[in-house]
């Protein structure tokens, strides 16, 4: 597979400038790192080659079966943040492991997982998830805890109108606070919140879409009251509220194995995270989830994105 | 000659059925009693007194669905769209195939299960489920 440059590139991601990968420490419990790249920062050539280098007989079919250019690029960018991200974790000794030497395989359900049979150190559970648009590639990691990611573009425009999709498809609850919503902009963009949140938890879930349809469970904010304070906070009050899930199997029961995370990246991108909570250490206070975000481009540079707006 | 059946109103209900044996240019020809009758949405439906004969979907489906994935993913021209075409490799992802099977469901006035819209990953599938609804409202 070869890529031609259509443009010279005077940025930092030309061949001349790549590097090692920069190993990283594991993340804590209920800690995301959260990876991400943007394709649009990506045209050398030889970066495109090396990276397609990393892939398996397998994943070079699967992005040669992508019609189009900007498709097949994206598919390549995905592999290769995925096996690049997990392979600056995986040995905590001094020599690097090989991106390349990383196995696959899904779980019964269809999710992707590491494949650590047959490896030759004692890694840590890792566990990744990844999506995609056009514009922005995300990879999540966390140690022993699922994980599901979503990344939409801010300005995507549905076909369907918000409230005839809502109605299909979201739960009433959901329905009912995007229709109390007059602004149709806004109406539009806590939309795609609701969706990117609600498709990383089906995603972190692991079993398919099937096993949690989306109008069977809904998504919302729920305000947090300070210990010791009696405060009524709205619904709305995103400064002291957390996501929560609730499910229509019972509906007096919180889903609250999970932890949420929703933020706007690159001020163009909603991001969502949905985390399987640490196991409770008797007497100790449940951890919040911590996030630790990485604009990257594997071999080139790593950037930690500090003061990430979180919603 | 070959015998033909033409409908030529479409709001009375039509019934026809044929004998056993015919004579069509004078030898014997073997019939199973057929009958054709007009369900209410307007689809024909075929049944045999022994089976039920299930159709590939038609063509002017597949086209139907092909035009609406088209359209959702806004695809250049150029692009090869075949039966096989699979959603992901045209670059759809979730968001792109809940939209995609809202506008089948609304072009062919059915109600696709969450579970069956997993299922559909091709222009194929789409067609072959849209027939298998539309023949089961019938």
């Amino acid at each position: 597979m070869n890529f031609h440059c259509f443009q010279r590139s005077f940025s930092p991601a030309s061949s001349s400038y790549q590097s090692p990968l920069v190993p990283v420490n594991l993340p804590s419990p209920m800690e995301t790192h959260f990876w991400f790249v943007l394709p649009d920062q990506i045209r050398s050539s030889s970066l495109m080659n090396r990276y397609s280098e990393l892939l398996s007989p397998c994943e070079k079919d699967h992005v040669l079966s992508m019609r189009g250019d900007q498709l097949r690029k994206s598919a390549l960018l995905a592999r290769a943040l995925v096996r690049t991200t997990i392979a600056r974790y995986v040995d905590q000794t001094n020599s690097l492991v090989d991106p390349k030497s990383l196995k696959f395989r899904k779980n019964s359900y269809g999710k992707p997982e590491v494949d650590w049979e047959n490896a030759d150190w004692q890694p840590a559970p890792l566990h990744f998830n990844i999506s995609h648009t056009s514009s922005l590639i995300a990879c999540g990691v966390t140690v022993d805890a699922q994980i599901g990611i979503d990344v939409e573009e801010k300005a995507r425009k549905i076909k369907s109108h918000v409230l005839a999709f809502a109605r299909r498809y979201f739960s009433s609850h959901e329905l009912e606070h995007l229709s109390a919503i007059t602004n149709p902009e806004i109406q539009r963009q806590e939309f795609m919140k609701l969706w990117t949140l609600k498709e990383a938890y089906v995603k972190a879930l692991g079993r398919g879409f099937s096993a949690a349809p989306f109008n069977t469970f809904t998504i919302r904010f729920r305000p947090v009251i300070p210990k010791g304070e009696i405060r009524v906070l709205k619904d709305t009050d995103k400064k002291a509220s957390e996501i929560i899930v609730e499910s229509f199997d019972d509906p007096n029961i919180l889903t609250s194995n999970w932890q949420f995370a929703l933020m706007e990246l690159d001020g163009s991108h909603y991001a969502a995270i949905c985390m399987e909570k640490a196991k409770l250490v008797e007497g100790k206070e449940p951890l919040p989830l911590r996030l630790s975000v990485r604009r990257t481009i594997p071999f080139v540079e790593d950037e930690c994105i500090t003061g990430t707006n979180m919603l | 000659m070959p015998t033909t059946v033409s409908a030529s109103s479409l709001t009375s209900p039509l019934r026809l059925t044929f004998p056993t044996i015919s004579q069509v240019n004078g030898k014997a020809c073997n019939l199973t009693i057929v009958s054709m009758s007009w369900a209410k949405n307007g689809f024909p439906s075929l049944r045999t007194s022994r089976f039920r004969v299930s159709c590939a979907a038609k063509p002017q489906t597949v086209e139907k669905v092909c035009d609406i994935v088209r359209k959702q993913l806004a695809l250049p021209a150029e692009t090869e769209l075949t039966p096989e075409s699979k959603f992901s490799a045209l670059g759809a992802d979730s968001l792109d195939t809940v939209e995609i099977v809202m506008s089948l469901e609304e072009e062919f006035g059915i109600n696709v299960e969450e579970e069956s819209s997993e299922n559909i990953t091709t222009v194929q599938e789409a067609a072959d489920l849209i027939e298998k609804l539309v023949q089961s409202k019938a």
